[in-house]
């Protein structure tokens, strides 16, 4: 993918694999259209194309090539338990696509896939009826932008407005999409449900300068933020990954203040508050492609298989942190794993 | 390095050429051309042949996962939309045979036509194939894609066709061929160019530092654990803008007699990397 097409803002992808199966659904025809000076190549499964062996995820990142696919069943999974749950035992997650067009540098995904190219599943109804079955027993938390950034994708492939209705009539789900986009269409374009939560993915700015590449500025977020509010949307703030180093610590206590100088407290829905955190697994791969990375150089602790700062550190600078968002946040507001 | 595979001296002459390749008189069972950073091998007509000489020049130049390896030959087009030498890169190789399909990436050659391409154990000529209308054969692509895809990063295993005829491959005039290859040359070397720097990105940032910590390892009999630990440091201490060869300089001439020494040593180095 190059970045920007031309000189407009649409991404544009130099290579598009479709499944058979996947050439006729409504999405595929209309990237076809949408992208039409791409070269469509017509694969059977995305997994040959997605799975090849030796596949080089940060020469692939640059050059992003999108592949629409049908996907079979499970469409969706038990949240995991680096996962916040805010409080529902019900929790699930979804993925419509499997990376994203962002490129951070402490995304697992590097770690989970051997490709960062993305697919995106062209069978929303699939999707749809599994929900439905599956959550349909008890009130359930789904995160449905968990591990890629849907509000981000909004202008290659709509997934929210497809699944809008869904979602809508459906109030037994409180779904959440986690975004670090500045793209606003959505929230100008909708109207607010109650069982649709937008959580802000937002980081001091040199934080984000640092390890967020491809993502907007602090004040860019800030900005869509409070369009989503005005618009009457549920908003939760995530706070998730905090990273501790004398070369980054520094930046919070000012972060926490400039931030809520800007949006009023009492207007979120609440805050999840965690630690960068990472499977052993995926570390060890991740540290390997990407030999240029700091933080894939330092020391962790390791507990129950995940890789973390040591709990006494956490706990110190948590209590610090907590002071600070508690003069604007009630402390039951603010969630943590 | 970047690996060249022809079938034919035909399309390699222009090749050697160009690169100004000179002769590997220490190779008997192929005939390899080379310079500073291009190995090019012809390795006959048809998959299995190009497979073998591909895994030859790949593991006997022992090649590492970020070199390249080309393959460019001609192939028979049954459609009158492509002209006679064309370049064409290839998205996609179906092999008649065995029915698997192969995807060279490619990140390269933003104007030039790109193709599936279908690869055929015997020639193919106009009226064998009628399935599709656009169509292109060739004899070889789906073995390289087979080595290649062993040894090297799939997007370094690059497909290069240039249209030699409309599936009527007899009588070919020589010349002609050659005049293809030739006229495509500098759309080669583009191609070779845009794949050397985009592996670029890969090259290992801590070369310098790998190999004075290797010397300095092996003169102060550190064990590979303390190596392991001191490349960390090293890493870390250059990822924050220190000088870490500075500091291991200071080393490299010590030498050691007893193992508790040289842990006194280690210990030194790793305070100082700090
Ligand atoms: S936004 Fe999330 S999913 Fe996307 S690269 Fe960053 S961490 Fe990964």
């Amino acid at each position: 993918m190059s970045r920007l097409w031309k000189n407009s803002n649409k991404y544009f992808f130099d290579s598009i694999y479709i499944e058979e199966s996947a050439l006729n659904y409504t999405i595929t025809k209309n990237i076809m259209e949408k992208y039409n000076t791409s070269n469509f190549i017509i694969i059977k499964h995305y997994k040959d194309v997605f799975n090849r062996t030796n596949q080089n995820f940060i020469i692939q990142k640059q050059n992003q090539s999108l592949i629409l696919a049908v996907k079979s069943k499970p469409f969706i999974y038990k949240g995991p338990d680096v996962c916040q749950n805010f409080g529902y035992s019900n929790f699930y997650y979804t993925s419509f696509l499997l990376n994203c067009i962002f490129d951070c540098e402490y995304c697992y995904l590097q770690g989970m896939y051997p490709s960062s190219n993305i697919v995106a599943f062209v069978n929303i109804e699939d999707f749809k009826s599994e929900i439905k079955d599956i959550t349909s027993r008890e009130t359930s938390f789904l995160a449905a932008s968990y591990d890629t950034d849907l509000i981000a994708f909004h202008s290659i492939i709509p997934y929210m407005d497809y699944f809008y209705d869904f979602f809508k009539d459906y109030l037994n789900l409180l779904v959440e999409v986690r975004t670090k986009s500045a793209n606003d269409i959505f929230y100008k374009t909708h109207k607010p449900m109650d069982n649709l939560i937008i959580a802000f993915t937002l980081s001091p700015n040199d934080v984000i300068k640092k390890y967020e590449r491809y993502t907007p500025s602090l004040d860019a977020r800030i900005k869509a933020l409070k369009t989503a509010l005005s618009q009457g949307f549920k908003v939760r703030i995530c706070l998730d990954p905090i990273f501790i180093g004398e070369d980054v610590s520094f930046y919070y206590e000012p972060f926490y203040n400039y931030l809520f100088s800007q949006i009023n407290p009492e207007d979120i829905l609440d805050v999840g508050y965690g630690f960068f955190r990472m499977s052993k697994d995926f570390f060890k791969r991740i540290e390997k492609t990407r030999p240029d990375s700091l933080l894939f150089c330092e020391d962790y602790s390791l507990k129950d298989g995940i890789l973390s700062y040591p709990d006494d550190l956490q706990k110190k600078v948590m209590e610090n942190h907590f002071e600070i968002l508690t003069k604007y946040i009630d402390r039951n507001k603010i969630f943590s794993l | 390095m970047v690996f060249i595979v022809t079938a034919l001296m035909l399309e390699a002459s222009p090749l050697i050429e160009y690169y100004n390749l000179k002769k590997d008189m220490n190779i008997n069972n192929y005939q390899v051309y080379k310079n500073e950073d291009i190995t090019l091998i012809i390795s006959g007509v048809g998959k299995i042949k190009a497979a073998m000489a591909a895994v030859y020049i790949l593991s006997n130049f022992k090649c590492k996962k970020e070199d390249i390896l080309v393959n460019i030959g001609f192939c028979g087009a049954n459609s009158l939309k492509y002209n006679l030498g064309e370049l064409i890169i290839i998205n996609k190789i179906k092999d008649i045979d065995s029915g698997k399909d192969y995807y060279p990436d490619v990140y390269f050659g933003k104007n030039i036509k790109k193709e599936t391409l279908c690869c055929s154990s015997k020639p193919i000529f106009k009226g064998d194939y009628i399935d599709d209308n656009n169509i292109l054969i060739d004899m070889e692509s789906a073995g390289i894609m087979e080595a290649g895809q062993k040894f090297l990063y799939v997007h370094n295993t690059v497909i290069l066709k240039i249209i030699s005829d409309f599936l009527n491959p007899k009588n070919l005039d020589k010349e002609i061929l050659k005049g293809y290859i030739k006229n495509n040359i500098s759309l080669i070397d583009e191609i070779i160019y845009e794949l050397k720097s985009l592996n670029d990105l890969l090259k290992n940032p801590f070369d310098k530092e790998e190999k004075i910590v290797n010397i300095l390892c092996e003169n102060l009999n550190f064990t590979e654990a303390m190596k392991k630990m001191l490349f960390k440091e090293v890493k870390k201490a250059k990822l924050k803008g220190l000088q870490p060869v500075n500091i291991l300089n200071e080393f490299c001439n010590m030498e050691v007699k007893i193992k508790k020494e040289g842990k006194r040593v280690f210990e030194q180095i790793m305070e100082k990397l700090k």
